[in-house]
């Protein structure tokens, strides 16, 4: 069987995504110094952390979250609420919207 | 005494319009409180997330014989237990004549959309579409919501948030949730047609197929696959430990797709439509780390409050949001009557709670240390089950070999032979 890539499996799921309000906030520089073994990055069902070698910097793409909120525990600088990590659930019915669930 | 307040815009409000908030707003309702939902997703369903299986016995707690007009998938006949490495699996596969209704497979959107209608019905209100940021305490007992710049105020609240209850934690009502305390899972839904689904699964009439499996496909870490039928689709997911995976995992998506390719394992989806890709937390902790139940005009239920039971062989959650959906409602439109909604008038939630969800996760309680700390089980189990099969069933003209000789050279492939032994009963026992 044809193996998929995150897009394709994500494209399957509806989002109702509001692009301006990022529900979860992450320091892109600050991760450089990462105390959780970037653990976001294979932990992420959703793949939505990205290591940018290049740049030295976390990218994070809160279009496509499922909310499940495993970010939220593994990521000890979003478990504790560091200055610059937040994580909300997205407001007025926005975010991942199941149809079968 | 906590009384209860005129001014209150409803007497209950139902933080969370999943099967735990639903339920207990029905009770409410039936009860002729005035109750309302605060759901965050853009309706009831929309945020509400199932591998796919129910034990039906709480629904017809709370519905009575009008379960039956749930939308429900599958009636769950054939169990299957699968042990698999990389490339094999053995499976231990048992079909029952009569399932009795006790177990099916669902979609968890259109269950809970269907709930809320039923709600509604009843009485109930439901604000979809709306989040809320805090809570409304004051002198010590909560009395409503606020959403953004809004406040809501009601004697009671009951606390249906999910597996992550951001509010409650937030005010400090119940302890933070903690990663050695869940599991991560993944689902895709492929849809095939109801016929290709009896064919591929040799069954009819909606009867329905459970697979668990442990093995390679986690890669040697705590967690399994599940699969179940739907009347046209099939749910296949995986669900590993979330710390565990943290320290030592591999990409989850990668994986997820690794399980996909598995031989014994893919061709039940092969050729199917993707039709939904979701992931949900698991609540893997045990009874001494349950958050605190209830408080002066609070109540907390379902995934929010921890009720879940992964034995291995059975996963249940759902149930238990409902059952302990039932007890939060009928608790509160009892304190309601009486006027009462202090933390000693609502203990009695808790109470209720020991002769049902509260006692079995008690019976269980070392089952996930166990588990999480016995990779033999994910790697070396499944590897001698399979191994087992292999040399029994290879016939190929060399010289016979009785059973009683390949039993004696599976053995002795066991590592650390007493060690595991001791452990397997240990764990046995936790279970």
């Amino acid at each position: 069987m044809r193996r998929m890539k995150i897009d394709e499996l994500l494209s399957a799921t509806t989002f109702e995504t509001d692009e301006h309000a990022p529900h979860i906030v992450i320091d892109p520089q600050a991760c450089r110094t990462c105390p959780s073994g970037r653990a976001c990055e294979i932990s992420c069902p959703a793949q939505r952390y990205r290591w940018d070698e290049a740049n030295e910097v976390m990218t994070f793409d809160h279009v496509g979250c499922l909310e499940c909120g495993n970010c939220r525990l593994v990521c000890d600088r979003l478990f504790t609420g560091a200055e610059g990590y937040s994580w909300d659930y997205p407001q007025n019915g926005s975010g991942v919207t199941y149809q079968f669930g | 005494m906590t009384t209860v307040d005129e001014e209150d815009a409803f007497e209950a409000i139902v933080i969370g319009g999943g099967l735990a908030g639903l339920s207990a707003a029905y009770r409410l309702a039936q009860a002729g409180r005035s109750v309302l939902v605060v759901e965050r997703g853009a309706s009831c369903g929309a945020k509400t997330f199932t591998g796919g299986r129910l034990y039906t016995y709480s629904l017809r707690e709370l519905l009575g014989e009008r379960w039956r007009e749930a939308p429900l998938q599958r009636e769950i006949d054939r169990e299957v237990i699968s042990m698999l490495t990389d490339t094999e699996a053995m499976n231990v596969d048992t079909t029952f004549a009569d399932p009795a209704g006790r177990s099916y497979s669902v979609l968890s959107t259109p269950l809970v959309a269907w709930l809320a209608e039923q709600c509604e019905q009843a009485g109930a209100e439901i604000i979809p579409g709306a989040t809320v940021t805090g809570l409304v305490i004051r002198d010590g007992v909560v009395r409503g919501v606020r959403m953004g710049d809004e406040e809501l105020t009601s004697a009671l609240v009951i606390d249906a948030e999910g597996i992550n209850p951001l509010v409650f934690e937030r005010a400090g009502l119940v302890r933070r949730l903690a990663r050695e305390d869940v599991a991560v899972g993944v689902k895709y839904l492929f849809k095939l047609t109801e016929e290709e689904v009896d064919r591929r699964f040799t069954t009819s009439d909606r009867r329905g197929t459970a697979m668990l499996g442990m093995g390679a496909v986690t890669k040697g870490l705590f967690g399994g696959l599940f699969l179940y039928t739907n009347i046209d689709s099939v749910s296949l997911g995986l669900v590993v430990d979330s710390d565990s995976w943290r320290e030592h995992g591999h990409s989850l998506v990668q994986t997820a797709e690794d399980l996909r390719q598995h031989p014994a394992v893919g061709r039940y989806v092969a050729g199917g439509e993707l039709v939904e890709y979701g992931a949900h937390l698991v609540y893997e902790g045990n009874v001494d780390t349950l958050p605190q139940l209830f408080g002066d005009g609070w109540l907390i239920a379902g995934d929010a409050a921890g009720f879940c039971i992964n034995r291995g062989f059975t996963i249940r959650g759902m149930d238990y949001a409902i059952a302990s959906g039932i007890a939060a409602g009928e608790t509160a439109a009892a304190a309601l009557a009486a006027g009462d909604v202090s933390a000693t008038r609502l203990s009695a939630y808790k109470a209720r709670l020991e002769g049902g969800v509260l006692a079995d996760m008690a019976k269980v309680r070392g089952a996930h240390h166990w588990m999480a700390h016995t990779p033999d089980l994910f790697s070396t189990y499944p590897a001698l089950a399979v191994g087992l099969m292999r040399d029994m069933f290879t016939v190929d003209g060399g010289p016979l070999v009785p059973v009683r000789s390949t039993l004696t050279g599976t053995v002795k492939k066991v590592p650390k032979k007493l060690s595991t032994a001791l452990n397997l009963v240990k764990g046995v026992r936790s279970l």
